[in-house]
């Protein structure tokens, strides 16, 4: 061959080769285009609604341009959209006035979750096999409908079921409305770690089922029983920023703040005085305080006529609750209990109120009525008005019109167990994962495995949706339009809407779009109960109604009050006066009589087989289990034990030694229900008899982060109820604990003492 | 008007709730290590809360304390780094040139504060985790020491907002990340050079102390010290 | 019985000539460790660095102990060869060359470390001080800076060292080969007739750089120590490291000279030239270096312990009694209980007796780099940053394939250079006074210049 013919070929198949692997179709990503107007590295900020929990804080996200990797109509290709890239909090929201917790700022990883199913998806091998395959929407839906027509049409409309994480605000409106057009039994709201104990504690004492709302920055003495609220209870933003003023936000003025509790969770490492209390008995410690502070008369015992009539013999005294008798009960001296007497009633302001551990015991609503009564004797301002308000009060009503009625608190497990034996046709499953979060002892699974059909509208496989026949993926909450109405937190009325920050990742639908939707298929009542085709359309009715209501936003037409409260991310109403505080604190409405609750807690195990007291609680990073998915969630080190990706149990370093057991070996936790195998962590900030697990490991099924690591607290918990709520009394349970193996198996990884396997002595403490 | 950033940690608001650790992360890209590497003291962490236990039960105390670089101007990572990859910028931060760095891990060892980070691999965002990665702050890639850079990337922004607008940068205007999420405002952010400012007011409160200061690094983050202990004596 | 000046060059430069089976099979083995470390380190640099056990804090541990465990060897070379031939030992003579080559190849071996325990390494040739498009000069101010200047110096210094005495040696193998090896060891030779003027200027030249590499050799390894001490970290900010360190290296040194010695002696079949007076003078340079190594250890802690600073204690602990205890005692019987026993008493002062020495003492000084590193890093000021180490299989590897580097590089010269200088040999055999030798044409030994002493004669054979 001659040379310049050569040369001319090796160029075109030099050239040819490359153009072809430039444009080879398979390798080619399609470029689709935008469909928003962004400029690309200017950033904009727009409000959202963080769902990790039930406080409900609002967001702001600072959404920018970049391309996304995508598939459309079954291709894949590349799209510029806005892209959220960081989470802070709404400083409109008085909820949590511009910040935001540790898992709030993890919201973004649910948005781009690499395990977020994508498209619906619908069983093809057996149940739990993990089969699955695509199914269009168009198909899912009629799905759907088909076997909702078919309940319609053989008359058992009482077959269907809901079940869902308790929501307030429209969502709950629109379940609520789309169950009862179809003429189905109420949904069922489980969580495990309800608050059913404290609402009718409340509803007792002060008028109002609700949590509270805490006015920490006004206070100068907080007596916390067990609330992690700091970290998990409540509304942990809004309360950390009243922590803050408290301590250093005004000039010459620190609150102290003591702690009850029998392992120091985060809160309790922030007190002044950490006082560790036996199981059950804080009721009783309450009283015991309240009884020194009537006998010696620091507060009139008017103060707490309502709350202390909910407390037999109160009205005399409390003679059964001296120092002394109260000493032997609880284990903290008559000394100390005198002392905190006489602090917490001649501070200026004090406050006392109780969560978490307490009231989950079987004597949990006695506890929490205790704890009401000293509030009500310590918290100046309740009934008089003065001092701006009373430091516990309820967040102010929001008009009705927008308002989600809310049921008197049933307590969740109730109504889980209840819906286990019912035995329903077909099950709707949205944000719910029971299998994880019930006891096994609820027999849950076995329960769902005999429903013929189970839908979820869940964003990813996890035990529940595993289970489920057909899977209809939810935008991530970003990707949605939103509704809130935080229980507490505010002492402003306030509701949150916001519209979505991005535009949708994946094919997926919001679970009220899927809903109106059906409704509107399935027409007759349904037309009349729901008669918007999108939930933006229902939101914006909602709050066209409240704009007639209240004139504080000062606008003029319905679409100005819509867009104006959805660029706030939500409405806000009139700062209360502090008389309107003190009337929110206490509902003059009849009082209901708290006759015949069970004053002294009982155990699970007999103490001689199961020697220690088991308290799972709240994991301040994967919450109840729900972030357990999030790998920035996986990776924040447990503040006080320093572990990641793990589950461990606390022990109390003598305890632990006694029983043979150092940092990092594996231990056998077991129960009358079953057993858990997990490292064990020392630490000196537990009661000696009792052993603490964090919630949020133990996932058999929930992505590539959370399948498989470590056990579940929640799985070998009794079934111990309060008597009076029903509500799970989930510190009941007793365990005993036997060492089975080395750091080795164990496998604890801890952020500060180094490798597991290698545990320094100094951080074992 | 120069500028000396700052960084102020009220020792007695921190509640050790971790949400700077997670901001921190979001904003700067920062890798996550997962289970494996996190056993073997891989994990980054520009800023983590130092928890210290003392006493026992029934008496047990814990401090709080976040730590992160603590922008030190006589800085002993500075002169150990035969690179230039660690120097010190004009308004006072220690500046970490990405680019520059070899990975001779001088600097790490020669903090006292132990709050360098180093990238042993490659960092890997699963798709679509990538999308959250923030344009404003450089992916580091495998050998690269990293640490807390008190948001540079926001306070240029800012500085570069302000000079358009034709003003002075005021206090409070943007913050860093960590503080901006600070429920219980432990963290505060500013200019030591502005006497009005809120983080040269802590600077100088009676609590205020140095980490280590002791040692002469001169750092430039100041722990007002936590208030008052009530002793429990439960007897 | 004294050997003839033929049979001198006989026996050295039959090793050149001749490749016994024994020999194929050691550099086989040798180049295996090698090829296994340039496994590990080809991995390392695909992966990235953390296929190793370093961690935070513990930044630096295998990779920096090997560094200055190797340039600690070094110094071997520079004490024998610089200092006894300042003070006219005569007793060096077998033992120079064998010296310096554990000087050249140590330092290659420890200089290669940091080149790659850098978490990038493509941008090594950063810390040359050259003029860059970027305008930026490596920080001067840095101790790794200075690390880079003074071992290049030491290295060039030790290579110049290891080759001038070894051109009249090249000129003997070059009249004694044919063909090829003729060329290659003609050009090595650089021409040497072994004229009165080029021994005058090969004299000169040693001289020169007999006293210039000593405090070269000591600045090295004062400059590695400050690597360390330069730094707040406790138990690394102390003033003893210059010193500490050199005499460390000296220390080991000897050590690693004397086990090279032995294998030689036993392999190259060299009994009548590396004699017992040879060991048991080394083996007294083991003995007060070992005592000086103790002193200084002991200086060190003691001061520490006695002021009892909390930072410096929590590392203090950790080797004496915690997790380090057991690598800390297991040094100490290594560096000093077992070496002084058997170096004070003459009767033990043998080859073997040295030998067996001089294994623990290798053990021994390397746990001693370890333990300066690592202990010190795992406890810094702020007890929650305390971590932990462990080595991975790739530093273990690359930690043995240096040992088996150092075997092949050394297999390879001994194949390619006489061990022992035939030169110095043919000289020490003159008696006191001076003479030409007469020999093979090669050697004269210029009129007027003393060299060095006799042969001692009241040592035994």
């Amino acid at each position: 061959m001659e040379r310049r013919n050569f040369l001319k070929i090796s160029a075109l198949t030099g050239v040819a080769a490359t153009l072809d692997a430039c444009h080879a179709p398979d390798k080619q990503l399609i470029r689709f285009v935008q469909e928003e107007d962004l400029v690309p590295g200017i950033a904009t900020i727009k409000p959202s609604i963080c769902t990790l929990c039930s406080a409900g804080c609002g967001l702001e996200v600072r959404v920018m341009q970049g391309d996304a990797e995508v598939i459309r109509n079954g291709q894949t290709g590349i799209i510029k959209m806005g892209l959220a890239k960081k989470l802070e909090g709404n400083p409109r929201s008085p909820v949590n006035q511009g910040k935001l917790c540790a898992r709030g700022q993890a919201g973004l990883q649910v948005l781009y979750h690499p395990d977020r199913i994508t498209h619906p998806i619908q069983r093809t091998g057996a149940r739990g096999s993990g089969e699955f395959q695509q199914i269009s929407w168009d198909d899912a839906i009629k799905e759907v409908s088909s076997h909702l027509s078919g309940l319609q049409t053989s008359k058992s409309m009482s077959g269907l079921s809901f079940l869902a994480r308790p929501l307030r605000g429209q969502r709950r409106e629109l379940i609520g409305k789309f169950l009862k057009a179809f003429g189905a039994p109420p949904a069922v709201w489980y969580e495990p770690f309800d608050e059913a104990v404290l609402r009718q504690a409340n509803l007792l004492s002060f008028g109002h089922a609700a949590l509270p709302t805490l006015n920490l920055g006004r206070a100068d003495y907080v007596l916390s029983f067990g609330a992690d609220f700091l970290g998990t209870w409540n509304s942990p933003v809004s309360q950390s920023i009243g922590y803050g003023a408290m301590r250093q936000g005004r000039a010459g003025r620190r609150a102290k703040f003591v702690q009850v509790e029998s392992r120091m969770s985060q809160t309790g490492a922030n007190a002044d005085e950490w006082i560790a209390c036996k199981p059950g008995t804080e009721g009783a410690l309450a009283l015991g305080i309240a009884h020194v502070i009537l006998r010696e008369k620091l507060a009139p015992n008017s103060a707490a006529s309502r709350a202390g009539a909910q407390i037999a013999g109160w009205a005399a005294g409390l003679p059964k609750y001296t120092p002394q008798v109260v000493e032997k009960q609880t284990g903290i001296s008559a000394a100390v209990i005198t002392r905190l007497a006489h602090e917490i009633a001649r501070s200026g302001a004090a406050t006392a109120f109780a969560g978490g551990a307490p009231l989950a015991q079987t004597n949990g609503l006695f506890n929490a009525l205790a704890v009401n009564a000293l509030e009500s004797l310590v918290d100046a301002g309740r009934e008089t008005g003065s001092n701006s308000g009373p430091i516990l009060s309820f967040a102010p009503d929001v008009p009705t019109s927008i308002a989600a009625k809310l049921e008197t608190s049933q307590a969740s497990l109730a109504s889980l167990t209840a819906l286990a034996k019912a035995t329903p046709q077909m099950l709707l499953l949205y944000d719910a994962n029971p299998i994880y979060f019930a006891p096994a002892a609820t027999k849950i699974r076995e329960a769902i495995a005999k429903i013929p059909y189970v839908v979820s509208f869940g964003s990813f496989i996890d035990e529940t949706s595993a289970q489920a026949d057909l899977i209809l993926p939810e935008h991530a909450p970003l990707e949605q339009w939103l509704d809130g109405q935080p229980e507490s937190g505010s002492t402003q009325a306030y509701i949150s809407v916001a519209p979505p920050a991005v535009a949708p990742l994946h094919n997926t639908r919001p679970m009220t779009d899927v809903l109106l939707g059906l409704a509107h298929q399935l027409g007759g009542d349904f037309a009349k109960a729901l008669p918007w085709t999108s939930f933006d359309a229902m939101l914006k009715a909602a709050y066209t109604a409240l704009r007639t209501q209240d004139a504080s936003m000062k606008t003029k037409t319905d679409d100005e009050f819509w867009t104006a409260v959805q660029k706030d991310g939500g409405w806000v109403g009139a700062s209360p006066t502090a008389q309107a505080r003190s009337a929110a604190a206490t509902s003059k409405s009849a009082s209901i009589s708290a006759s015949g609750i069970q004053s002294e807690p009982e155990f699970a195990g007999a103490a001689a087989d199961f020697p220690f007291y088991f308290q799972p609680y709240v994991s301040q990073s994967l919450g109840d289990g729900s972030t357990a998915n999030l790998p920035w969630m996986q990776e924040l080190p447990d503040v006080l034990t320093t572990a990641m990706w793990s589950s461990w149990v606390e022990i109390n370093q003598k305890t632990a030694a006694k029983l043979g057991i150092q940092q990092g070996d594996l231990v056998e936790i077991q129960s009358t229900q079953g057993s858990l195998r997990v490292p064990a962590v020392l630490s000196p900030g537990i009661a000696p008899d009792l052993i603490a697990m964090p919630t949020g490991q133990g996932h058999e099924d929930f992505g590539r982060f959370a399948s498989k690591r470590g056990a579940n607290p929640l799985a070998i918990l009794a079934l111990v109820t309060e008597g009076k709520t029903g509500s799970l009394a989930w510190a009941a349970t007793r365990v005993k604990i036997t060492r089975v193996g080395g750091p080795e198996q164990a496998k604890l990884v801890l952020f500060s003492g180094g490798l597991s396997g290698f545990p320094h002595e100094e951080e074992s403490r | 008007m120069s500028h000396k950033w700052g960084l102020a940690v009220d020792l007695d608001r921190c509640t050790g709730c971790e949400a700077c650790v997670v901001a921190c992360r979001a904003e700067n890209n920062i890798p996550t290590a997962g289970e494996d590497q996190a056993a073997r003291g891989r994990t980054i962490q520009w800023i983590r809360v130092e928890r210290t236990w003392e006493g026992d039960f029934p008496n047990p105390k814990v401090r709080f304390q976040p730590v992160l670089c603590q922008q030190c101007d006589a800085a002993p990572c500075e002169p150990v780094c035969p690179t230039y990859a660690s120097y010190h910028t004009e308004e006072g931060l220690n500046g970490q040139v990405y680019n520059r760095c070899i990975g001779t891990r001088f600097c790490a060892n020669a903090c006292p504060y132990t709050v360098r980070s180093f990238n042993f691999f490659n960092p890997a965002w699963e798709k679509p985790l990538n999308l959250q990665l923030n344009p404003d702050v450089s992916v580091r890639s495998v050998g690269i020491m990293e640490k807390c850079t008190f948001c540079v990337q926001r306070i240029k922004s800012a500085e570069i907002l302000a000079e358009s607008e034709k003003r002075e940068l005021k206090d409070g205007e943007f913050t860093t990340a960590c503080a901006q999420s600070c429920a219980s405002k432990a963290l505060v952010f500013g200019d030591l050079n502005d006497p009005n400012s809120e983080v040269t007011r802590m600077a100088t409160s009676n609590r205020a102390t140095k980490l280590l200061g002791e040692l002469g690094t001169k750092p430039n983050v100041t722990y007002l010290e936590r208030g008052t202990w009530q002793d429990a004596t439960n007897s | 019985m004294q050997r003839t000046a033929e049979q001198i060059e006989k026996d050295l430069l039959r090793p050149i000539f001749a490749t016994s089976s024994r020999y194929k099979i050691a550099v086989a083995l040798a180049t295996c460790m090698v090829l296994a470390g340039v496994c590990a380190l080809g991995y390392q640099l695909w992966e990235g660095i953390g296929v190793w056990g370093i961690n935070s804090p513990v930044f630096w541990a295998f990779d920096i102990t090997n560094f200055v465990f190797w340039i600690g060897i070094s110094h071997a070379g520079t004490l024998i060869s610089a200092i006894l031939r300042l003070c006219n030992a005569a007793w060096r003579r077998p033992v120079t060359r064998c010296a310096e080559a554990i000087t050249v190849f140590s330092i290659l071996i420890g200089a290669c470390v940091p080149l790659f325990h850098v978490g990038r390494p493509w941008l090594d040739f950063w810390m040359i001080p050259y003029p860059s498009e970027r305008g930026i000069w490596p920080n001067f101010r840095s101790p790794l800076a200075w690390d880079f200047f003074a071992i290049s110096t030491y290295f060039t210094g030790s290579v110049t060292f290891l080759y001038l005495p070894t051109i009249p040696d090249f000129a003997t193998v070059r009249d004694n080969a044919k063909g090829l090896r003729k060329k290659i060891y003609g050009l090595l030779a650089l021409g040497w007739q072994g004229t009165p003027r080029q021994w005058q200027r090969l004299e000169i030249a040693m001289h020169i750089m007999a006293i210039a590499i000593v405090p070269v050799a000591v600045s090295v390894h004062t400059i590695v120590s400050w690597d360390f001490s330069m730094t707040l970290v406790p138990m690394w900010h102390s003033t003893i490291f210059g010193p500490y360190f050199v005499i460390g290296a000296i220390f080991s040194g000897i050590a690693a000279l004397i086990l090279t010695m032995a294998l030689l002696r036993k392999f190259l079949h060299l009994e009548e030239y590396l004699r017992p007076l040879h060991f048991n003078n080394l083996g007294k340079l083991l003995l007060t270096t070992s005592l000086l190594w103790f002193y200084f250890t002991f200086a060190e802690r003691l001061t520490t312990w006695y002021g009892n600073s909390p930072s410096e204690m929590d590392v203090f602990w950790s080797s004496i009694r915690a997790n380090f205890a057991p690598a800390f005692w297991t040094m100490v019987v290594c560096n000093f209980v077992i070496p002084v026993p058997i170096l004070s008493v003459k009767k033990f002062r043998t080859i073997t007796g040295t030998a067996i020495a001089s294994s623990t003492i290798i053990i021994g000084m390397w746990l001693e780099r370890f333990l300066i590193i690592v202990p010190a890093l795992d406890h810094k000021f702020l007890h929650f940053s305390w971590g932990s180490y462990r080595p991975t299989w790739v530093e273990d590897t690359l930690m043995a394939s240096s040992f088996g580097m150092m075997a092949l590089l050394y297999l390879l010269f001994s194949k390619a250079v006489p061990m022992i200088s035939i030169w110095e040999l043919k000289v020490g055999l003159q008696p006191h006074g001076g003479g030409v030798i007469t020999t093979a044409p090669t050697i004269r030994k210029p009129r007027g210049l003393v060299l060095e002493g006799p042969l001692p004669t009241d040592v035994p054979e």
